[in-house]
C-alpha cells in the first residue's frame, strides 16, 4: 500500500477534491486543511495503516510531512 | 420600563411533516401523520418500532466534509436557520452582526455522536474516537454552527429543559429583543435522538405509545381514552425575532407578533405534571402579553398523549381559563408530528404562527374515543380553516418540571 497514494485518496474523499491537486509538496494550508481537519486525516490514516500516532507529534506543514510520519510509524510499529 | 414589540419575521423547519413551514402546516391541516415504522438497522431490537423521522438527506444541503463534521442535530439546525434567514429577507452583509444572537433548545444535543463513540469504545474495543466527537456531541454545537456559518456574534446560548427547551429558548430570545439587548434573534430548537440507546431509555420509562395495530401512523392519540403514550420524533425549527419598529422600517413581512412568555418550575415531581405549576406559567404568559384568558383563540397543547399529561394539562387550562375553557379550541399537533423533545416547542410554535397567518386551526388526530377527564374542545380529527383568531398560545411542559408558554398575536 503506497503511503502517498493512500493519503491522497483519503484527503480527496474527505474534502471532495481533485486528487491531482494533492501533491507531496502541497502545504495543508494551501489545501485549506486546518489543524482539526489534520487530526481527522491522521485518524483515518491510523485506521487505514493500522498504526497509532502519538499525541505529541512533530509539526506538519506539507502532505509529504504526513507521509514521512506515517512511513516512520509503519516501520516502528511493524505495520509496513 | 418601556419595552420593544417583537416581530416574527422568519421561519425555518425540518420536521416529520415536511421541511418548509408551508408543507408542514399544509400537512397538519390535512390531518396527515408523520409517524411510521422507523427506518433503521436496529429496529428489530426495539419493542416500539414507530417514530416520527424527518426526511432529510444532509448531502443535499452540505458538502461531504461539512456533513461529516456536524451531528444530525446540528445539520437540522443549520438548515432550518438558513431557511429562517432567507424567509426574513435578512441581508446579513448590511447588518451589525453583534446585534444578532442565537438561542436554541435541545434535550440530547449530539446524541448520535455520543452513541457512535460508545459503540466504538465499548463494543468494538477501539483505542481512539473520531477527532470531531466532542465538537459534534456538545450541546451547544448546533447554535455554534449557525453562528460560525453566518458570522453572528451576538449572545449565543443553548437551553436544555427537556421537552420545554425550545419554548424557553424562544421566550428568552424574546426578552433579549424586548429589552434591547439584541435587535434580531434566531431562536428555536433542534433534536435528533432517534438512536438505539435513546429509544431504549424511553422504552424503559414506559412513556412510549404502543403501535396502533391497524395503522402505525395513528399510534399517538392525545386526549383520547385509548391513548398509550408519546411517539418520539426528530427535527428542528427556528424563528427570526426582530424589533418590531426595525422590521416595519425595512419593510419585512411580519408573520406575527410574539407578545407573551411565561416560565417556571412545577417543583413537585420529576415526571408527574402539576396543573398548578402549569397554570402559573400560563398566567405569567398572559400577564406578559397584557391579555385576558378569553382573548386567546387557540391553544397548541403540550398534549403528549401520556396517561398523566393530558388530564393535568386539561386541569391547568381550566384553572386559568375558568368558564371560558370549553370555548377555546385546543389541539395537540404531536398526534401528527410526534414529540420532538428539545425541538418540539419550536415546531409547535411554527404551527401557531402559521395558524395565525392562515386563520386556520390544526386538529388533534386519532381522537375517536373520549376520556371523561379530558373534556375540552380538542379540534378532534378535522382541522378548522377560516377561523378568526387574534391570539394563540403554545404550551410546553417537561420532565424536570420547567414550563414554557408562548403567546403569538396577529400583527
Amino acid at each position: 500500500m503506497d503511503t502517498f497514494e493512500t493519503l491522497r485518496d483519503i484527503v480527496a474523499d474527505k474534502f471532495e477534491r481533485d486528487p491531482a491537486t494533492i501533491t507531496p509538496e502541497a502545504t495543508l494550508e494551501e489545501l485549506e486543511i486546518d489543524s482539526l481537519d489534520t487530526f481527522d486525516i491522521i485518524f483515518s490514516a491510523e485506521e487505514k495503516f493500522g498504526i497509532k500516532v502519538p499525541n505529541d507529534q512533530v509539526e506538519i506543514k506539507t502532505v509529504q510531512d504526513v507521509v514521512t510520519l506515517i512511513d516512520r510509524l509503519r516501520t516502528e510499529q511493524g505495520k509496513a | 420600563m418601556t419595552v420593544r414589540r417583537v416581530a416574527i419575521t422568519g421561519m425555518g423547519i425540518v420536521s416529520p411533516l415536511g421541511n418548509t413551514a408551508h408543507d408542514f402546516f399544509t400537512n397538519l391541516m390535512a390531518g396527515k401523520s408523520g409517524i411510521r415504522h422507523l427506518q433503521t438497522d436496529f429496529v428489530d431490537r426495539l419493542d416500539t418500532k414507530i417514530a416520527a423521522q424527518a426526511d432529510f438527506d444532509p448531502l443535499q444541503h452540505f458538502s461531504k466534509h461539512k456533513a461529516n463534521s456536524l451531528d444530525r442535530v446540528s445539520q437540522f439546525a443549520l438548515y432550518a436557520a438558513g431557511q429562517a434567514i432567507t424567509d426574513a429577507r435578512l441581508d446579513l452583509s448590511q447588518e451589525d452582526k453583534s446585534r444578532i444572537g442565537i438561542y436554541l433548545g435541545t434535550g440530547m444535543g449530539g446524541a448520535a455522536s455520543v452513541e457512535e463513540g460508545y459503540i466504538r469504545l465499548y463494543r468494538d474495543g477501539a483505542e481512539r474516537l473520531k477527532p470531531f466527537t466532542v465538537l459534534m456531541a456538545m450541546n451547544n454545537a448546533a447554535a455554534s454552527a449557525i453562528a460560525l456559518e453566518y458570522g453572528l456574534t451576538g449572545s449565543n446560548l443553548t437551553f436544555s429543559t427537556a421537552c420545554s427547551s425550545s419554548s424557553v429558548s424562544i421566550g428568552e430570545a424574546f426578552q433579549q429583543v424586548r429589552h434591547g439587548y439584541a435587535d434580531v434573534m434566531l431562536a428555536g430548537g433542534a433534536e435528533a435522538l432517534l438512536t438505539f440507546g435513546t429509544i431504549k431509555a424511553w422504552e424503559a420509562l414506559r412513556a412510549l405509545a404502543s403501535e396502533d395495530p391497524a395503522d402505525p401512523g395513528a399510534s399517538c392519540k392525545p386526549f383520547a381514552g385509548n391513548r398509550t403514550g408519546l411517539v418520539l420524533g426528530e427535527g428542528a425549527a427556528i424563528v427570526v425575532l426582530e424589533d418590531m419598529e426595525r422590521a416595519i422600517a425595512r419593510g419585512a413581512t411580519i408573520h406575527a407578533e410574539l407578545t407573551g412568555y411565561g416560565s417556571g418550575n412545577d417543583s413537585s415531581h420529576i415526571t408527574q405534571p402539576s396543573p398548578e405549576g402549569q397554570a402559573r406559567a400560563i398566567q405569567a404568559a398572559l400577564h406578559c402579553a397584557g391579555l385576558a384568558p378569553q382573548d386567546i383563540g387557540y391553544i397548541n397543547a403540550h398534549g403528549t398523549a401520556t396517561p398523566l399529561n393530558d388530564p393535568a394539562e386539561t386541569a391547568a387550562i381550566k384553572l386559568v381559563f375558568g368558564e371560558h375553557a370549553p370555548n377555546i379550541p385546543v389541539s395537540s399537533t404531536k398526534s401528527m408530528h410526534g414529540h420532538l423533545m428539545g425541538a418540539t416547542a419550536a415546531v409547535e410554535f411554527v404551527a401557531c404562527v402559521m395558524a395565525l397567518k392562515h386563520q386556520a386551526l390544526p386538529p388533534t388526530i386519532n381522537l375517536h374515543q373520549p376520556d371523561p377527564k379530558c373534556d375540552l374542545d380538542y379540534i378532534p380529527n378535522v382541522g378548522r380553516p377560516n377561523t378568526a383568531v387574534k391570539h394563540v398560545m403554545s404550551n410546553s411542559f417537561a420532565f424536570g418540571g420547567t414550563s414554557g408558554v408562548l403567546i403569538a398575536s396577529k400583527p
